[in-house]
């Protein structure tokens, strides 16, 4: 079997055999996950240059089973074997083995998403990477009502997307085409080809006003499904932007490229004006979300060079540094049962490590220079600079501020000020915690001195 | 004395002749099986019977057969579509094991084969009255079965049915009437005549013929009946209805729209029909939110996805056909399954169509739960289920043939369907800890039947299997 193929499904298949697992024993679930990501992440580094395709379809249009790594997704591949294993590492759930089942499932998902080179496969890997989700709102989720909104809006999104790739591959003639230089589509339909792919990648990543399910989902999810699905899962649109519609229909990302800066810029300053008042530690950090990844929406729509540099930096840095908040957030909420900023406040007395790690994430997210944030954040806004566009440079300089302000805020509240009496003192990071954080903020440090291997792209 | 009828007219019905047979068979069996009742007895004969058939249909596929001079024709499209009915027959006649309590089932086994009899003839029907003949050979049949256990919404269901079929059989025969009258012959051959589109009684005749299939495939605005009868009918028969009268009913309308519309009259004149799926697929999508009821939902299921497979025909491409034939092969799986899913759960009464009882079916039966979901996730068409390349290949005809206002109709209808479906997912595995009743202990018919429709479901989607030379001919 090639290796790419064993990439995707060896968490598949691993997921599934789980639930040959007894049911109460957490360890050895646990375990068994962990173990499973760690050797997809072996098996994907090994699979780097590796493809595999095999014909799916010859009529109305060629679609192949076409899998392997581009330079891009390699990355994000990458990132997301790490942030999965370091989530599964540490999970503490009710009903542990279905959960890390799902995980795998999110996993090997998500996979087969960005090793896709044939616009098909990667219309069926994302209506797929839903599943495993929707089910993690349904068994574990706060509310199960959050699970219909996520469900609604992303199959929308899935739904207009499949509707593109179709008349995509009427057109073209084939869909096998992510990758593939040269691969150009023009015409009369074209534009509404690229309005499906859009809004599909919108809904997705998210942006203003589509975004509404997502600081619910975030908030509803456990932690360490969240911090993959904010870390990777919201990378499926800035990536379908990159190697889809800048790819396939580069003229019309360029024509409607200021709609798309307004939305960015807009969702940029509205995220960060929300996260401000926001006093949930996890939807905080799920509305910081929204402003980054505006940001990034705004590097893509402007097309030029180095800002796709800066975003494919800022792609992996946003990853790790919210994987390792929420991360973090959960060992927080796991520990008091309770993230309110209102009821919390200094942990980081007796939670020295604790505090530490949490702080590492933080200043990654408000772009301190040395990590690796600062890097994307400093490469996008001088690339959008050249490329013409300064109001959006100027709004993206305001939101950086008000991250600052969000985001020391969220340490603030939780780690500093006078010790609460009335809480009890808990343990303080575990080893097993510690070596879960750690990669991804060791990651941050590299990447932020050292960005080179992303920049070169 | 000479019959009119040779050796080759036999030769093309035989597999419905053997099915026929077959039900004398599970009659006669059943007499000399004592007084004990013999369930198995009688579904094991009819399963033989039809895997008979099916090897026998399988066979008559690349020959073309011409029977009763123009009346039967089978060898390609009609082989096909024979085969998916002798699916839904051995799906639901399996479903008898799984039913009520230990009820002699020989009769209803009957019945239900020579139904499925009459749904073959249809498939391969050339001319009126074959139409005609094949189509009341069903009916009858699904009266009976509709009133055959002895509950209150049975008998409604039944009464229902007969009433509004029968109506729309009126339709169908006055339809046939006034075309013979237009064409002066019966053979849909003969309404290959492109001056008679000036004609006002075929104008008239076709409308009606037209308004008889709509009815028989419940689509808006016929559908009404549909969730009535399926709610009140035994669960076997549900699934008999939901895939094979509506195979028989589809073979009719594609055959006379591919091979008997007069030259260049496709476009508008059937305008109507893609007008009318299109609103099937929307108001069959919104009805589904709001039931609780298994039966019911498949019922208002089936109104939409009866709208998809029409969306691939729109354009009557050659390509269209076969994407049709392919969703319609997987819907049948999809549905079977989601009915033998329901009897494996169900105790003496049925409760298998209520939503309430699959409350924690996730924990209690998680197998049976993973296939519900996947026929779920099929008939929303999403993936990795066949449902999802059949979405592709019905988006692909249809914007290939210009009917994106049907491509996009079909997209609005399959984001409000998802709601409905995902609902009895969220019900399977949400976190309510009630007490239900628990199912029944084991039934391995059903549970075998879910197994091969759920294997069939997923293997489809990545070996897309649309055979050509299915066109269908007339003569």
């Amino acid at each position: 079997m090639p290796l790419v193929m064993v990439t995707i499904l060896l968490p598949i298949v691993a997921g599934a055999l789980l639930f040959t697992l007894p049911r109460s024993d957490r360890i050895l679930s646990r375990a068994v996950g962990t173990a499973a990501a760690l050797a997809t992440l072996a098996a994907l580094l090994a699979a780097r240059e590796a493809q595999w395709s095999v014909r799916w379809l010859a009529r109305p249009f060629t679609a192949a089973f076409h899998f392997g790594a581009t330079p891009v997704s390699f990355w994000i591949a990458l990132l997301l074997g790490l942030c999965t294993a370091c989530a599964i590492a540490t999970t503490r759930v009710a009903r542990t083995r279905d959960f890390v089942a799902q995980m795998l499932f999110l996993e090997g998902t998500m996979l087969g998403l960005f090793l896709a080179r044939d616009l098909l496969v990667f219309a069926l890997f994302w209506d797929l990477m839903l599943l495993p989700v929707f089910f993690g709102l349904v068994g574990w989720g706060e509310h199960p009502a959050t699970a219909w909104r996520y469900f609604i809006y992303n199959f929308a999104g899935g739904l207009t997307l499949l509707l593109a790739t179709a008349a995509f591959g009427i057109i073209y003639g084939s869909t096998d085409v992510i990758g593939r230089s040269g691969a150009h589509l023009v015409g009369a339909w074209a534009p509404w080809i690229y309005a499906g792919f859009a809004f599909a990648f919108l809904v997705k990543t998210p942006i203003w006003p589509l975004h509404t399910w997502m600081p619910p989902t975030y908030a509803a999810l456990p932690s360490p499904m969240v911090s993959v699905v904010s870390a990777v899962q919201s990378k499926a649109g800035l990536y379908g932007f990159l190697v889809v519609a800048l790819a396939l229909l580069p003229q019309y990302v360029g024509e409607y490229a200021n709609p798309l800066i307004v939305l960015g810029a807009i969702s940029l300053i509205y995220g960060a004006v929300i996260a401000l008042v926001q006093t949930d530690a996890k939807r905080l950090v799920a509305y910081s979300s929204l402003s980054h990844l505006g940001l990034i929406v705004i590097a893509i729509a402007s097309g030029n060079r180095l800002a796709l540099a800066g975003a494919l930096v800022y792609i992996v840095a946003h990853g790790l540094f919210s994987a390792a908040l929420f991360l973090v957030l959960g060992y927080v909420e796991e520990r008091e049962g309770t993230r309110s900023l209102l009821h919390l406040r200094g942990l980081g007395w007796k939670n020295p490590r604790l505090a530490g790690a949490l702080c590492i994430a933080v200043l990654a997210a408000l772009g301190l220079p040395g990590l690796a944030g600062f890097v994307g954040e400093l490469v996008i806004l001088i690339g959008v600079y050249q490329a013409g566009y300064v109001w959006p440079v100027i709004v993206a300089l305001v939101a950086i501020v008000l991250a600052s302000a969000y985001m020391i805020r969220l340490y603030q509240d939780l780690m500093n000020g006078p010790q609460r009496e009335d809480l009890p003192v808990r343990v303080d990071l575990t080893w097993l915690e510690g070596l879960a954080v750690a990669p991804l903020l060791a990651a941050l440090v590299v990447l932020g001195v050292d960005p080179a291997p992303l920049l070169r792209l | 004395m000479t019959s009119p009828f040779g050796h080759a007219d036999w030769a093309a019905i035989l597999p419905v002749g053997v099915l026929a047979t077959t039900a004398l068979l599970v009659l006669v069996a059943d007499l000399f099986s004592g007084s004990r009742p013999q369930r198995y007895l009688s579904i094991g004969i009819a399963l033989a019977g039809t895997a008979a058939a099916a090897v026998l249909a399988a066979r008559q596929f690349g020959h073309n057969y011409d029977a009763f001079y123009g009346g039967f024709m089978t060898g390609g499209f009609a082989s096909v579509l024979q085969e998916i009915v002798l699916v839904a027959t051995a799906g639901s006649v399996i479903l008898y094991a799984a039913i009520g309590a230990s009820q002699r089932v020989a009769g209803m086994t009957a019945i239900m084969l020579w139904s499925a009899c009459g749904a073959m003839l249809m498939t391969g029907a050339a001319n009126l009255m074959m139409i005609f003949l094949g189509l009341e050979l069903l009916s009858l049949g699904l009266y009976a079965l509709c009133g055959a256990v002895d509950r209150r919404t049975a008998r409604e269901s039944a009464l229902k049915y007969l009433i509004l079929s029968s109506t729309a059989t009126g339709f169908l025969i006055f339809g046939s009437a006034l075309l013979f009258g237009a064409s002066g012959s019966v053979k849909l051959a003969d309404l290959v005549n492109p001056a008679l589109v000036l004609n006002p009684l075929f104008s008239l005749g076709f409308g009606m013929f037209l308004i008889g299939l709509v009815f028989k495939l419940s689509l808006v605005p016929f559908h009404t009946w549909t969730p009535d009868v399926f709610e009140g009918a035994p669960l076997p028969v549900t699934a008999f209805m939901s895939v094979a009268t509506k195979t028989g009913t589809l073979a009719v309308f594609a055959r006379f729209i591919y091979a008997a519309l007069p030259l260049g009259t496709s476009g508008w004149i059937l305008l109507p029909v893609w007008v009318v799926a299109g609103i099937s697929m929307i108001a069959g999508n919104v009805g589904m939110l709001a039931q609780h009821d298994l039966k019911r939902l498949l019922g208002y299921s089936g109104v939409a996805q009866i709208g998809y497979i029409l969306v691939a025909l729109a354009g009557v491409t050659p390509l269209g056909l076969r994407y049709a034939l392919y969703y319609l092969t997987a819907y049948a799986f999809m549905n079977l399954g989601a009915f033998a899913v329901a009897a494996a759960i169900s105790g003496e009464d049925e409760e298998g169509s209520k939503l309430a009882n699959y409350r924690g079916l996730g924990r209690r039966r998680p197998a049976l739960a993973a296939a519900m979901t996947i026929f779920l996730l099929a008939l929303a068409g999403l993936p990795p289920t066949a449902g999802f390349l059949g979405k592709i290949l019905i988006l692909s005809s249809s914007v290939a043939a210009g009917y994106l206002w049907l491509a996009a109709l079909l997209i609005v209808g399959t984001a409000i369907s998802l709601y409905a479906y995902a609902k009895v997912i969220r019900v399977m595995y949400g976190r309510e800890e009630d007490d239900v009743h628990d199912c029944r202990p084991f039934v391995p018919l059903a549970w075998a039947s879910a197994a091969i429709c759920a294997v069939a479901v997923i293997a489809m989607a990545f070996y897309p299997l649309t055979p050509s030379n299915v066109l269908p001919l007339v003569r």
